[in-house]
């Protein structure tokens, strides 16, 4: 008996094909159509995505759809078999959250633009995309999802290349790195069925497991990861990724640091720990370890040299994969918690963070740091999701940023610990300092176009209207709520994802019949871990205490020496309150962005020579990055795996 | 006689790559893009063929009696068809980029066409 | 219903916790006094008489008295919230130690991590809060102090891990009572050989936390007039102030939790305790204020090299001893 829900999965993901091809018949000259049609698509595929936690997460069952029911006949699957486990539906789930919050937001944000209907077209494509990527049980599927899902981005990066015209050199860019991404993946799928005889995860990871490694099997697996690492962007494949973000519209930008690294992600994470399940080797998984800390080391140091809201949001996406990346890469299931809750809260705060950047864009109509300033005054709702998704993105207690960061150092700490290697030292440090780079990187964010003063060109800006202002307020609520109540989000969201990623022979057995993982001698791995320490986000209820008694303190200190408190009323003109700079009326003089870290980048000044000379924007320099970066992952694979 | 098909795809492969990485003409790295492709596409086909194997016509039977080497195994050629057609879609995309990009940037050149960098 | 109030009961204990000991109150007035002692042995030490000790709580009193005075150019809501966050997170710190040696406020464990985080909150606020009075000395000052604190940041987190190691061993721990009852059992932290050099950058770091000379540059009064803090008046510069003096308290404290517990004082540990802690509290700021008498201001950039050099490579040095198991 199937149950009605088993049809979800199938049918958000055509829906949002379906919608992609209504809206280009039906909405190109009406835009109610147009939108309402996207509306419709997003919100009940997010529904039905929702509703599968009911039976996954709560029930524990895992969802098997085969295409035309073409079931596994003698042990061999043919058909192309959709399957939802815990992994695949908490990467479906940020997705669900990411699209949703997006289209809300695009509806204002994009009204100037021409051509909408390409627009929705190409934004429900990517949408389906990622979600048919997360459900799929099939490798050639994944590749296919992937390359839809590229298209899709490459596309939405230059729509808006008329008035911008580097969206089209960003999408090129993109898609040149994409596109040999997208072959590294199909040559590792073809690999894969050369030595195994069959597309089906589940079988795949059953037969790895029983016939062990071959050579052709090793290189299948060098490139799966090599493909699937230049599609999550991680450092020396992040390239592209910095010109994509920053040129494409800010909904399209929330949907790129949302859920397409995170489908890049998701396929490492299934290609390593279920696929292959090589997380028990220590080389290998050092190796993610080691990309990871180079990823959020060059990221966020890159950050800190931009000029530019989006392109310094988008270095820091990148660097938070790398959190992301290395925490998985541990191998650990305390490690693993981490990374998948971080990747979470990066879909969250980053999200809401690329919408704030789009909230200054669609006011000002730029995002270049050294022209904003004091836009706090003007726009005080932005200002304040802005600096929610500030402090979550620099760990800030009681963000959620804050919980999955702790979550990842004890990982990290507890690997050095037990493995006894050093290297896993040097990756907690660079973990901890990484941190506090970012925090300086949004204060300068915070201050060179929140704070500090205002330019006369922005004078007359005005707050974006409220269905703009709703989903950003509904991003950080979230970020609010993972934070403080993050051992339920851990205990329900993240940890039937991690049980599904170490142990995968319920999720073959649902898939091959049951028996299967057993006979291929598939077992489990242990689930036992502990956290070091408690952080208990009820100190911060005793905050509130303390800053209401601070508040009345003030206040009451002000009201006995001089009676009511007397603060400047908008408009108001005493000559004491205008701003005086050691006793001269000061004419303007803004402290802009890229002042602010000039003691930091002297003393470092050959590393960011360096580091800025090999971002050289040359499109076949960042081919060779990525030839590089394949070479080693090779290497790595021969000499640790075989 | 298969292996000399491996070893001419993993040429065009690596054909495909030197030509992405060294050449400055965007049309030319899309060039790189497709030669990759058709690497992959022949690869990917020689892993489906079997010496005088048969057109992939059989019954159920003839694969639970492990009768598989006597026919050409039909599933990579259907990966084959879908992978030509997305690489053809890929192309055309790159291309008309890269008519964008001439017309908005005056050039084709991989050296001037990097405003974004740094 | 006796439910009812034990729960009212434990609510009042909770807020005396934070309100008064070990909390605000405790570190307010601990913090003062060690800034009056601070500045009365500078002057000693420069030939000077001084103020008296009790100066700081004079000029915070008088200030809390003045009026408050916002810049149009100044976001009020952030302008005035930032000194008060800044507190709020140093009187959160102070439940965490488990100050006099034993046990911490709170019977959960506190965490090395927490306070590595909550550390940097004060910071924050002062950036913040002078980003908020939009005057350009203000925005020096900010990128001055980003600065500083990227600088102490790393030689900080290879103390805390160095600290850790050699605590927890091959099992892990970030607790401060595991550090505190491993100190009862194994002696002071200070007196173990590989320890001494991450000492030594732990008490170098507390002065640029606290932002005295020689590492003052953020409030540089003589070049950018107090920097974050120019435009500020009345009420929260007061904050402010007392956020400095808190620092202080806080820094040393925690000086004296990781490397200076662990001396048993049998039945004596309350009365003990709170004289070791106030000698050490003191020697720790003495040995801040000798540094800054015999010492001029940095620049931004030497500060920076300065602490990712030596005072890093010295907590380096610790770490891999304790790694190797020295």
């Amino acid at each position: 008996m199937i149950q009605f829900y088993e049809h979800f999965p199938v049918i958000s993901v055509m829906g949002l094909f379906l919608a992609a091809f209504l809206v280009e018949i039906f909405g190109n000259k009406n835009k109610t159509i147009r939108y309402g049609i996207s509306l419709i698509a997003c919100l009940a595929a997010a529904a039905m995505t929702l509703y599968l936690i009911i039976p996954v997460f709560r029930d524990g069952k895992i969802i098997s759809y085969w295409m035309g029911g073409w079931a596994p006949e003698g042990g061999y699957a043919f058909g192309i078999g959709y399957e939802i486990d815990g992994l695949g539906l908490f990467f479906g789930i940020l997705t669900s959250i990411t699209f949703l919050m997006s289209v809300i937001f695009s509806k204002r944000y994009m009204e100037r633009d021409a051509h909408l209907g390409h627009y929705y077209t190409l934004f429900l494509m990517l949408a389906g995309s990622v979600l048919g990527l997360v459900f799929t049980g099939d490798v050639f599927n994944l590749f296919i999802m992937i390359e839809i899902m590229t298209f899709a981005a490459v596309a939405l990066t230059a729509f808006r290349h008329g008035k911008h015209p580097e969206a089209l050199e960003g999408a090129f860019k993109y898609l040149v790195l994409g596109s040999i991404g997208s072959s590294l993946t199909l040559l590792g799928v073809a690999l894969l069925y050369l030595s195994t005889h069959t597309l089906n995860m589940a079988q795949i990871s059953a037969l790895l497991s029983s016939q062990g490694f071959k050579p052709t099997t090793l290189f299948a697996f060098a490139m799966m990861l090599s493909g699937l690492a230049v599609k999550s962007f991680v450092v020396p494949f992040h390239t592209p990724a910095a010109d994509a973000y920053a040129t494409a519209p800010a909904s399209v930008s929330t949907l790129f640091s949302g859920m397409v690294n995170k489908a890049g992600i998701y396929g490492m994470i299934r290609l390593t720990y279920i696929l292959f399940r090589v997380m028990d080797r220590e080389s290998v998984m050092l190796l993610l370890a080691l990309i990871g800390a180079l990823t959020m080391f060059v990221g966020v140091t890159m950050a800190l040299a931009q000029h530019d809201f989006k392109r310094l949001l988008a270095f820091h996406s990148i660097s938070q994969i790398g959190y992301v990346l290395m925490s998985v890469g541990l191998g650990s299931v305390l490690g693993l918690y981490g990374g998948l809750f971080h990747a979470l809260n990066h879909t969250l705060f980053k999200g809401l963070l690329f919408l704030t950047a789009g909230a200054v864009y669609y006011a000002t109509g730029t995002t270049n740091l050294d022209k904003l300033g004091g836009l706090a005054k003007r726009m005080p709702a932005t200002t304040a999701c802005f600096l929610v998704g500030a402090f979550a993105i620099s760990g800030i207690p009681p963000f959620n940023g804050f919980a999955s960061k702790w979550l990842i150092y004890q990982a990290a700490y507890e690997k050095a610990v037990q493995s006894g290697n050093f290297v896993y030292v040097i990756i907690t440090i660079t973990a901890l300092l990484v941190s506090v780079m970012t925090l300086a990187s949004f204060i300068k964010v915070t201050s060179a176009a929140f704070l500090g003063q205002q330019p006369a060109s922005l004078k007359e800006v005005k707050e974006v209207p409220f269905s703009m202002q709703l989903p950003m307020f509904i991003m950080s609520a979230l970020c609010l709520i993972c934070g403080l109540l993050y051992r339920p989000v851990l205990t329900y969201l993240v940890g039937p994802a991690v049980s599904a990623a170490m142990d995968p022979s319920a999720y073959i057995d649902t898939m091959m019949g049951s028996g299967y993982a057993i006979t291929h001698g598939v077992l489990p791995s242990s689930m036992g871990f502990a956290m070091i320490s408690a952080w208990d986000p009820r100190f911060w209820l005793l905050l509130f205490i303390i800053v209401t008694c601070a508040v009345t303190l003030v206040a009451v200190s002000d009201a006995r020496t001089r009676g009511p408190v007397s603060l400047p009323q908008p408009g108001e003109t005493d000559a004491k309150h205008a701003t005086f700079f050691g006793g001269e009326k000061s004419t303007h003089s803004h402290v802009s962005g890229s002042d602010l870290f000039w003691g930091f980048k002297k003393d470092l000044k050959g590393y960011f020579h360096v580091i800025g000379d090999l971002h050289s924007g040359r499109t076949n320099d960042y081919a060779l990055w990525v030839v590089l970066g394949v070479t080693v992952i090779m290497l790595f694979t021969f000499i640790f795996l075989s | 006689m298969i292996l000399v098909n491996y070893i001419v795809s993993i040429c065009l492969i690596a054909l495909g790559l030197y030509v992405m990485c060294s050449k400055r003409e965007l049309i030319k790295i899309v060039i790189g893009m497709g030669i990759m492709d058709y690497g992959i596409n022949m690869l990917i086909v020689s892993i489906g063929f079997h010496e005088n194997g048969t057109a992939p016509i059989y019954t159920l039977a003839d694969i639970i009696n492990g009768n598989l080497s006597f026919f050409v195994d039909p599933i990579p050629q259907a990966l084959t068809l879908t992978s030509i057609v997305i690489g053809a879609c890929v192309d055309a995309m790159a291309l008309s980029l890269v008519i964008m990009i001439k017309r908005r940037y005056k050039t084709t050149d991989a050296d001037e066409v990097r405003r974004l960098k740094g | 219903m006796p439910e009812f109030v034990s729960n009212l009961l434990n609510i009042l204990l909770v807020a005396l916790h934070v309100l008064v000991f070990p909390g605000l109150l405790f570190a307010a007035v601990g913090g003062l006094l060690l800034a009056g002692i601070d500045r009365k042995v500078l002057a000693r030490m420069q030939r000077r008489v001084g103020p008296p000790i009790v100066q700081p709580f004079y000029d915070f009193f008088k200030l809390m008295g003045k009026e408050t005075i916002i810049p149009a150019a100044a976001r009020p809501g952030i302008y005035q919230a930032a000194p008060i966050i800044g507190m709020v997170s140093l009187s959160l710190m102070m439940l965490f130690f488990p100050i006099f040696g034993h046990s911490a406020a709170f019977a959960t464990k506190a965490d090395l991590i927490v306070i590595l985080y909550l550390l940097t909150i004060p910071a924050v606020a002062l950036i913040i809060g002078g980003s908020a009075s939009g005057s350009p000395f203000a925005g020096v000052g900010i990128s001055r102090e980003m600065v500083v604190m990227l600088g102490y940041e790393l030689p900080l987190v290879m103390v805390l891990l160095t600290v850790a190691k050699k605590v927890g061993g091959d099992t892990m721990t970030f607790a401060l009572e595991d550090i505190a009852v491993w100190q009862l059992a194994n002696g002071s932290l200070l007196f173990h050989w590989s320890m001494i050099p991450a000492a030594i950058a732990f008490l170098l770091i507390i002065p640029a936390e606290v932002g005295t000379q020689p590492f003052d540059v953020a409030e540089a009064e003589t070049e950018i007039c107090e920097g974050p803090l120019i435009e500020y008046s009345g009420a929260p510069l007061a904050i402010f102030k007392l956020n400095t003096a808190m620092k202080m308290f806080v820094m040393t404290a925690l000086f004296q939790v990781l490397f200076l517990g662990g001396i048993d004082l049998g039945k004596y540990w309350l009365l003990g305790g709170a004289v070791l802690f106030v000698i050490s509290a003191v020697l720790t700021v003495l040995c801040m204020t000798f540094i800054h008498a015999i010492t001029a201001r940095l620049k931004v950039e030497h500060l920076f090299k300065f602490y990712w050099t030596v005072v890093a490579g010295l907590a380096l040095v610790s770490l891999v001893l304790v790694w190797f198991g020295l």
